[in-house]
């Protein structure tokens, strides 16, 4: 069964259709050039709201976004940096604790060293002024001793010539100064 | 010991929204004042009209005209003669536009003193207008993601704002009560047959204009998001996995499914436009005849009335703007299944 000429004859569906509308239109004061003039006026009134009334503010909502954007942007690479920073800091005070560290101990040890080497050197000097002392020492007493042998001697041949009023030669002075001599060192 | 003094000291947002409303209420209770003594003033006028013997309910209670009163009949256009109806040509321009061009130039003037200035941290009107077109924009990002807001965000903000305002100003003092009449037998005027301005939105034409150029771009968007082809696939093809005889089957179901989408998307331009038109017309009526009901209380019998057409307003203008947002999603989002 064909239904196309019921909907498009004169008096079909379609034309009843089309009467309904513009009898409805008509009633609510629907007219084909306001209309066309409203939609004229809606399409200048919606290009004006769009340029004058949204765009300065999505405009200004975007610069902002765009600022909060790089602000946090910014605020992740200085915290990155800041981490990065400790991190170095961190190296670099290690670096130099280690470094001061292995100062001090060469500083220890070097001082240790020279301590040891000065106090070397300061017992050798005082070994040498005490050997010299005691040579000196000894030195002085040959010294005097020979003058005491020296003067035993004489006091002995002087003696003797006295006491025995003898004159005496070469060889009894040297033989009493021999045998002063022996009981001296003796 | 110091008596204890009460104080009460209110934000400045609030004392000057109560000087506001001081302000609103004032302007109010003298309007409707002026008015019942405008009605007690003129008893005879409803009497004195010839028709009133044959139809007297009929004459208490004009009511708003169903058509926008033409200010401008357009190119070729004229008003009715006594040998002529009237004629109406192209460009015509009725109260109903004009009151569409204040609203616009009073937002689009408020829109330009709020960012004349621009602060970093605003304040005041920018901060309003900031809060506004930002808040809309967050609202249509979260239903119709971020790639078609950009795109489609003038078009819903212009429906939302535009709406909102126009049915907010036809609640204004004036609208639809300052105009021309004919005068009766005393010379007194008791009715505005053409009243100098109208509620934008209780005026076919406009809703419908609104909803036809919303039909145009949706066509537009689809055709941009889908291709022709897939544009009449997204109508009209299968949905779903199926395979071999079932899937002849569901084309043959979804062809006949997309016919139906068809008949509901040409419909849409009507439901939404007598939607809006209905809800502000019958708002606007509502509103006069809470004033005619009782002559003496005229001022003060549509008060709460007044503010669920505030409410109506709101809700219209998101119902519009929402429902279209809908639509268009619906045609621009791609079935997921099919990319994978």
């Amino acid at each position: 069964m064909n239904y196309l000429p019921i909907l498009a004859a004169e008096g079909g569906i379609l034309d009843s259709l089309s009467e309904s509308a513009q009898r409805t239109g008509e009633t609510f004061g629907f007219n084909a050039w306001l209309f066309f003039s409203q939609i004229i006026s809606f399409c200048i009134v919606a290009f004006l709201l769009h340029k004058f009334a949204y765009k300065p503010v999505l405009n200004i909502l975007e610069v902002r976004r765009q600022k909060i954007a790089e602000g946090l942007l910014n605020a992740e690479k200085i915290k990155q940096q800041l981490a990065e920073s400790e991190v170095r800091y961190q190296e670099i005070l290690t670096k130099a604790n280690t470094e001061a560290q292995k100062m001090i101990d060469e500083a220890k040890s070097s001082a240790q060293a020279l301590a040891d080497k000065r106090a070397q050197a300061a017992i050798g000097e005082a070994e040498a002024i005490i050997a010299k002392a005691r040579e000196a020492t000894i030195a002085e007493r040959q010294r005097e001793l020979a003058e005491l042998k020296k003067e035993v001697t004489r006091l002995v041949i002087d003696t003797t010539s006295k006491v025995t009023g003898k004159v005496l030669n070469q060889d009894d002075q040297r033989r009493l100064s021999e045998e002063a001599a022996r009981e001296v060192a003796a | 010991m110091s008596n204890p003094v009460f104080r009460l000291r209110l934000p400045i947002a609030s004392v000057r929204w109560l000087r506001l409303f001081v302000l609103f209420a004032a302007v109010w209770i003298i309007g409707g004042l002026v008015s019942s003594v405008s009605f007690a003033q003129h008893p005879e006028i409803t009497a004195a009209d010839p028709n009133a013997h044959a139809a007297p309910h009929a004459e208490a209670h004009h009511g708003l005209s169903p058509d926008a009163p033409v200010l401008y009949h357009g190119i070729g256009g004229h008003p009715a003669t006594d040998s002529e109806p009237a004629k109406i040509g192209p460009f015509a321009a009725t109260n109903s536009m004009l009151v569409t061009w204040i609203v616009a130039i009073v937002v689009i003037a408020f829109a330009q003193y709020a960012t004349r200035r621009i602060k970093e941290i605003p304040d005041g009107a920018q901060n309003f207008w900031e809060w506004l077109v930002e808040s809309l924009h967050d609202f249509l990002e979260s239903i119709i993601g971020h790639d078609l807001v950009k795109k489609t965000f003038w078009f819903f903000a212009t429906i939302f704002i535009f709406i909102l305002f126009t049915n907010w100003a036809g609640l204004i003092p004036g609208v639809g009560t300052i105009g021309w009449g004919i005068p009766n037998a005393q010379g007194g005027l008791e009715h505005i047959s053409r009243p100098l301005f109208r509620g934008v939105n209780a005026d076919l034409n406009m809703t419908l204009a609104m909803a036809v150029v919303f039909f145009v771009c949706w066509v537009y968007w689809a055709l941009q998001a889908n291709g022709p082809g897939g544009f009449i696939l997204h109508i009209f093809g299968p949905k779903g996995d199926t395979t071999g005889a079932l899937k002849v089957l569901m084309i043959g179901v979804f062809v006949l499914v997309g016919v139906l989408e068809v008949v509901s998307i040409m419909f849409r331009p009507v439901s939404l436009s007598f939607r809006l038109y209905g809800n502000v017309f019958a708002g606007e009526n509502m509103l006069e005849s809470m004033a005619q009901i009782v002559p003496g209380l005229s001022w003060l019998i549509p008060v709460p009335f007044y503010f669920m057409e505030l409410l109506v307003g709101l809700v219209q203008a998101l119902v519009f703007m929402l429902l279209t947002a809908v639509f268009t999603l619906l045609i621009t989002q791609h079935d997921e299944k099919a990319h994978h």
